[in-house]
């Protein structure tokens, strides 16, 4: 098996705003191999979120190619795209984004549901995936019962529970406290060194910085820098 | 299956987020759909009336004549093999009551004036329980007495010819095959009011007997009128009497096509109903429309996220779908309880429309609406139907939006 999981080459993304086409990307190329512990940095507007979006399947590029797990992202109709997504994409959202009129079970649930697994399985993995997260004995709480940290736990575990191949994350701990954020990243990098599943986050914060063996720099819509750490 | 369950709770819980506007958007399906219960049950209630007011004032459930003669009123045309008629009648189990009536136009007159009639000759003792004339009785009575030469006309007419009780008349018809034309003095007994101007002032009413002595007619009749035991009989086209009854010559009809201008009306405000109910759903379905895209403006982000989460683009149609299904339900409870309230607060007290003639019918008693199960099914079963329509625009919105743009759109 090949050790990239994601191949971008010259992805140029160019949407409208209010009428006015806006570059978000121009020419961007990465590779992103499995298992990798990955930061997307740089400044607003600088294009981390549409490269996320791009390398997921969430958006296409204006020009360039995108292979996730060796499919061709733009080859895909809508309906496959959706399965590819459910089965090897998992997300994270700055706002956590969790549905709030589902318990947290629920919102775990939700994506095994989308796979058809069957409901020993979802009970097994829901329980499972409740304990890793420290959120055992949460499950029947809505999102609103919980605090930021806590929902973002959850958004982990409901990204996570579908075993994907490739877990984004848009500024997971932009709306966090320190010690929230610790915690999560903490889990996280436990989560990618137990299980070798692939993380990639766009972010500000430094201390995710820190922690990212891999921190890819972007700058006006392309790569500015790329460093590798031990 | 399993995810139809998930689409269902989301659909379901996704109406209560926003409350007021829920309750809103319900509240004006739920009145629509009051509405249609509340008039449907007015139109049953006012159909029962008319149908009443003009079956049981003179016309009956049904009639037997010899064909030819309702639309003539050639006095020849009296109904074949009456007696075996008769007696097949009085052994019919469908049969609540009937009575034998010679009918003929004629002139009356006194000796201030003189006026055209419908010359009535009615046996009083059966009549009582097919028409309404004894009920219709304002001064005097109803051939109590055992005179031969009473008649009672209508009050209108007694003002025409300017006569009261105990004054004489002169009744004038043309007798059957001769045409000679018979005279016979009666005194009036009875002035009826019938609150039906074209009985109250051209009809009189003499005994059976009278009326055939003086049209020639001997044992003959030109019309039998009946009552049903079941009272829906009458207007039901199925019922095998109208076969067993029409021969000979001879014609079985019941009030629908005695009195087809009263059916058609019947008919004509059946449609009103549908077509009052289209458009008022039209009207609701642009509502519903517009709180669903509120709705899923609001909540494009969410929508953005579960396209990420890898719901295909029918997943998210079939989840608005639901939301406005369960909207559907809600406000289809809402409308039956309303609906069903109001309309049993009228059918306690009734609603007055007496005196108003339509359809040939004057409505002489309080219109009572009437309740049945099937404005309890059929109703909220179109307005679920229109609801869960009207939710298919705001979903294929939302199932084309692609992700990304769901999302930056929401943020």
């Amino acid at each position: 098996m090949s050790k990239e999981l994601v191949i971008a080459k010259g992805v140029t993304k160019i949407y409208t705003d209010s009428g006015i086409p806006v570059s978000a990307l121009r020419g961007a190329d990465l590779r992103i191999d499995y298992g990798e512990f990955t930061a997307l940095v740089g400044p607003s507007g600088s294009g981390k979120t549409t490269l996320l979006n791009v390398i997921s399947g969430l958006d296409f590029p204006s020009e360039g190619e995108v292979w996730l797990g060796g499919k061709l992202l733009s080859r895909m109709g809508g309906r496959e795209l959706s399965d590819f997504r459910r089965d090897h994409v998992g997300f994270i959202f700055q706002a956590y984004n969790l549905i709030p009129v589902l318990t947290v079970e629920e919102n775990v649930e939700y994506v095994m549901l989308l796979q058809g697994l069957s409901k020993k399985e979802r009970k097994q993995r829901i329980t499972e995936i409740l304990r890793v997260i420290g959120l055992d004995g949460f499950g029947n709480r809505l999102p609103t019962q919980l605090s930021g940290g806590q929902q973002q736990r959850v958004a982990v575990a409901r990204a996570m529970v579908s075993r994907p191949t490739i877990i984004l994350a848009d500024e997971p701990t932009a709306n966090l406290d320190t010690a929230a954020s610790e915690s999560l990243l903490d889990m996280m990098y436990r989560l990618n060194q137990e299980t070798g599943m692939t993380f990639v986050f766009s972010t500000h914060d430094q201390r995710v910085v820190e922690r990212a063996r891999r921190i890819v720099t972007l700058k006006d819509g392309m790569i500015n820098r790329d460093e590798s750490r031990k | 299956m399993m995810l139809f369950s998930i689409w269902i709770r989301l659909g379901w819980r996704n109406i209560f987020r926003n409350k007021r506007r829920s309750l809103i958007a319900g509240v004006a399906i739920g009145v629509g759909l009051a509405s249609l219960i509340f008039v449907d049950a007015l139109m049953k209630g006012m159909e029962n009336n008319m149908m009443e007011a003009a079956t049981s004032t003179f016309l009956g459930q049904a009639e037997i004549q010899r064909r030819g003669f309702r639309g003539t009123r050639q006095t020849d045309l009296t109904i074949r093999r009456l007696s075996e008629i008769l007696a097949k009648l009085a052994q019919d189990a469908r049969i609540k009551n009937f009575s034998v009536r010679a009918i003929s136009h004629g002139m009356v007159s006194s000796p201030s004036d003189v006026s055209s009639v419908e010359l009535v000759g009615v046996d009083p003792t059966a009549e009582k329980e097919v028409s309404e004339i004894d009920e219709a009785i304002v001064r005097g009575s109803y051939f109590t007495g055992q005179n031969p030469q009473d008649i009672v006309i209508g009050y209108q007419l007694a003002e025409t010819l300017q006569v009261t009780l105990g004054d004489r008349l002169v009744v004038t018809v043309s007798q059957v095959g001769t045409g000679l034309l018979s005279q016979d003095l009666f005194r009036v007994s009875g002035l009826c009011r019938f609150n039906i101007p074209a009985m109250d002032r051209g009809m009189a009413f003499v005994r059976l007997s009278k009326a055939r002595e003086a049209l020639g007619i001997g044992g003959n009749a030109h019309q039998i009128v009946l009552m049903f035991k079941n009272p829906e009989d009458g207007s039901n086209a199925a019922l095998p009497f109208w076969g067993e009854y029409t021969q000979d010559d001879n014609e079985a009809l019941g009030w629908p096509q005695l009195l087809p201008q009263m059916a058609a009306a019947f008919r004509l405000a059946r449609f009103s109903i549908y077509l009052t109910g289209l458009m008022l759903f039209g009207v609701v379905a642009l509502g519903i429309i517009n709180t669903l895209f509120m709705s899923l403006h609001e909540r494009l982000f969410e929508f953005g996220v579960l396209k990420a989460l890898g719901t295909r683009p029918e997943g998210i149609a079939g989840l608005i779908v639901c939301e406005a299904g369960s909207l559907a339900i809600l406000s289809s409870v809402l409308g039956c309880i309303l609906g069903g309230l109001i309309t049993l607060l009228a059918s306690g007290v009734g609603i007055d429309y007496t005196g108003i003639e339509y359809a040939g019918v004057t409505i002489r008693k309080l219109i009572f609406p009437v309740l049945s199960v099937w404005q309890f099914i059929e109703y909220p079963l179109w307005v679920i139907f229109f609801t869960v329509l009207a939710g298919f625009y705001p979903a294929l919105i939302a199932a084309g939006i692609p992700p990304a743009a769901a999302m930056r759109q929401g943020q």
